[in-house]
């Protein structure tokens, strides 16, 4: 600022300028815009000093200079006589406190706030790695726009309509604090009753019953959070909680809660739902009660209409939901990554593992159950993957992985044999209900000598209690791991599920059964501590040697060999050669054969049975205990099966002289083979039976 | 909203969708259906008011 700058006679433009110059000269650390004051006075002592001349004249001509230029220079008269208020910039302007550019007021209520159909947008969903309560403030505006804020605050439906395209003035901060006045000034006669006493509020019943799921349901923390509470003392009248939390701005202002009004819903309005499948809601209920008392079918019946829905908008994997434009692709080369890994380890591999070691995702993320899902959606929709898991263990399988009990077992033929579990045969609950089975998670359970053979276990009804179901509707199996805390081994076994008129079974326990017990053997299977995860025990016994019935596979016979066992066993149930001596003459049938139980029946009894008949007309005589252990040699079988095909099987009848056996009378083969045989046989003779019934065995038979 | 407009697994999937996107995780059916009713319950109480 130059001389020139000022106004007045030239040497008032001096005298202002030295002024000038003197008040920023004092003032140079001072804010730009911040006041530098100084007193006339103090001026007029120091310059007549510097001039030589009249303190009094001189004040009088710097006062003159001043006010000349009184666009720089603010007068002011106080107690401490004439002031002069300039600053470093010119003139003195006061600053403004108004907050006009306020990013927080320009970020909740935009002056041309855009339409949202999905509050998504405007609330962040992703969840930090660590979750942390915190409180998040949602706008009114935004709240009325996504459908989540209380109405009522909002001064009528036709004012919300106008908050979509103007400015958000019903519900600025000013406005809702303004709120209360306009509840009160509704005529209702509630209000005019004298009831303004804060335990009344919380008495009040209405808001809180009928306005409890918003709550609950609401993902968002926002609404729960007390801090807007106090900040506003609107959500104070929709959600009475904090009223009994906080009950301090209640007390000073309880006219808003008395004047409530409660919602109600038209008599005449019809809010009852009525489905095809015949049921119907009544959508006044609370929902809990709907759930409890038709949650199973409504759930059956969602999910049936979410899969029909034509744009599959909502994807599903066993019982999670997710949208499906939220699902992450996967791509050929991750698909190919996958089923490498999982051929590379040799076994099933849990969806954990997988992204875990492929792609380096941790728990902690909060896109971790997003792509998880994406996982196993992509995964079950890829004809190389086969899902084998259960519901908390989610495992994969692929092409190429070797079968879990080798080659010996054929899925199609276990399948039919074990078929008369479906058909109703099976009173494998006879000694442990399936309620004490699936409570305490364990089960005890005879090893017959098919088990023993082939490492199999009928999935019978007992089984059924104590491992998982099926997750997934089209499920063929589901592998688990079998744990011997005896021997610290591990075995995988695979369960394959029932379908259809075909039975279930669970294999892959052949090396422990043949390492540590025999047949005839006591075993416990219990749960562990993973859904897939099992320990298989058994009780331990001193040593014992006996001669134990085995199959010489490679000359496709049983025969009898030494074995040392140390288990407890069921000594009427273990096939030893001192009390099941006729084992060994047993045909080893092809599983084909095996299917066949009516033929394999009459083969038991063939081979075990007492000769009771002549040779001309052989019947033979076995009692129920003795067939069932031998044909469980064969092929699994119930008690239940066995009394079925005795019942119904022409050529068998119960033996009425000695109750519990049962006698079989072969028919007489073609051509009267009898008749060509010498009558003059002796009855009673110990005879080789007399039908050969299975041709290419026949020279096997000794 | 009358009750006899709606379709149960048809009406406002379109809200059931937003929140199943809100919440950022995939749901159990169970939580699913109890979301849904309470959206079925809003429209036909809400309309009323």
């Amino acid at each position: 600022m130059t001389v020139a700058s000022f106004q007045g006679s030239p040497s008032q433009q001096e005298l202002a300028d030295e002024v000038y110059r003197l008040m920023t000269t004092q003032g140079s650390l001072f804010a730009i815009d911040a006041p530098i004051r100084q007193s006339l006075d103090n001026l007029a002592d120091y310059l007549a000093g510097k001039y030589q001349r009249g303190r009094d004249e001189i004040a009088a001509d710097i006062d003159a200079a001043l006010q000349a230029n009184e666009g720089i220079f603010a007068r002011e008269e106080t107690e401490r006589g004439v002031l002069y208020v300039t600053s470093r910039q010119g003139a003195y302007v006061p600053r403004s406190d108004a907050d006009t550019h306020s990013f927080r007021q320009r970020l909740h209520e935009p002056e041309n706030p855009l339409p949202i159909d999905d509050i998504s947008v405007v609330v962040s969903t992703s969840r930090p790695a660590i979750t942390t309560v915190e409180p998040v403030f949602i706008s009114d505006y935004w709240q009325v726009q996504a459908g989540m804020a209380p109405l009522h605050l909002v001064p009528s439906i036709d004012a919300l309509g106008q908050m979509s395209t103007a400015p958000a003035a019903p519900v600025a901060a000013e406005d809702v604090a303004a709120a209360p006045e306009l509840v009160i000034a509704e005529p209702e006669p509630v209000a005019a009753e004298p009831v303004a006493e804060p335990d009344l509020v919380i008495a009040e019943p209405e808001p809180v019953i009928a306005e409890p799921e918003p709550v609950i349901a609401e993902p968002e923390p926002v609404v729960a959070e007390p801090e807007p509470v106090v900040a506003e003392p609107e959500p104070v009248i929709a959600e009475p909680e904090p009223v009994v939390a906080e009950p301090e701005p209640v007390v000073a202002k309880p006219e808003p809660v008395v004047a409530k009004p409660p919602r109600q819903i038209p008599s005449d309005r019809n809010t009852v739902i009525t489905l095809a499948e015949g049921l119907s809601i009544d959508l006044r209920r609370p929902i809990a009660d709907i759930l409890a008392e038709q949650g199973e079918r409504l759930e059956q019946i969602l999910s049936e209409r979410i899969d029909q829905d034509p744009l599959r908008r909502i994807v599903s994997f066993g019982r999670s939901y997710y949208p499906e434009a939220s699902v992450v692709n996967l791509g050929k080369n991750d698909l190919r990554k996958i089923r490498d890994y999982i051929l590379e380890r040799n076994e099933p591999l849990s969806d954990t593992e997988i992204i875990a070691d492929l792609y380096y995702h941790n728990p902690r993320q909060a896109d971790y159950e997003g792509f998880r899902f994406s996982l196993n959606y992509r995964l079950h929709r890829e004809k190389d993957f086969e899902f084998v898991g259960v519901e908390g263990a989610r495992l994969w399988s692929t092409k190429g992985l070797p079968a879990i009990s080798g080659k010996r077992v054929k899925a199609a033929e276990m399948g039919q044999i074990t078929s008369y579990l479906v058909e109703g045969y099976d009173n494998s609950l006879e000694g442990q209900s399936a309620e004490s089975i699936s409570k305490s998670g364990t089960l005890t359970r005879l090893l017959t000598f098919f088990e023993w053979e082939y490492g199999v276990l009928p999935f019978d009804a007992s089984i059924t209690a104590l491992v998982p179901t099926p997750m997934l509707p089209d499920q063929r199996s589901a592998m688990l791991r079998f744990e011997s805390p005896q021997h610290y081994t591990s075995y995988l076994v695979e369960v394959r599920y029932p379908t259809g008129n075909r039975g279930g079974w669970l294999q892959g326990l052949e090396e422990f059964f043949r390492e540590h017990l025999v047949p005839g053997a006591m075993i416990t299977i219990a749960r562990g501590s993973e859904p897939n995860l099992f320990t298989i025990s058994y009780e331990e016994a001193a040593e014992t040697e006996d001669r134990l019935l085995t199959l010489d596979e490679k000359k496709n016979k049983f025969s009898f060999a030494n074995l040392t066992y140390f288990c407890a066993v069921d000594a009427d149930q273990v096939p030893s050669q001192s009390r099941y001596g006729k084992l060994k003459n047993l045909k080893s049938l092809p599983m084909g054969e095996r299917r066949k139980s009516e033929v394999v029946l009459e083969h038991i009894i063939e081979v075990m049975g007492e000769q009771v008949g002549s040779r001309s007309e052989p019947r033979y005589s076995i009692s129920m205990d003795d067939l069932l252990l031998s044909y469980n040699v064969l092929r699994p079988g119930s008690r239940n099966l066995l009394e079925h095909l005795l019942e119904n099987g022409e050529a068998f009848s119960a033996d009425e002289a000695n109750a519990g056996r049962y006698t079989f009378t072969p028919p007489q083969s073609e051509g009267g083979a009898s008749a060509d045989e010498p009558e003059d046989s002796g009855e009673g003779e110990d005879l080789q039976p007399a039908r050969r019934r299975f041709g290419r065995y026949t020279d096997d038979d000794e | 909203m009358d009750a006899k407009m709606v379709t149960f697994g048809e009406t406002s999937l379109d809200k059931l969708l937003q929140w199943l996107r809100s919440s950022g995780e995939p749901k159990d059916i169970k939580d699913v259906l109890q979301q849904y009713l309470l959206i079925l319950s809003r429209s036909v109480t809400e309309d009323s008011e």
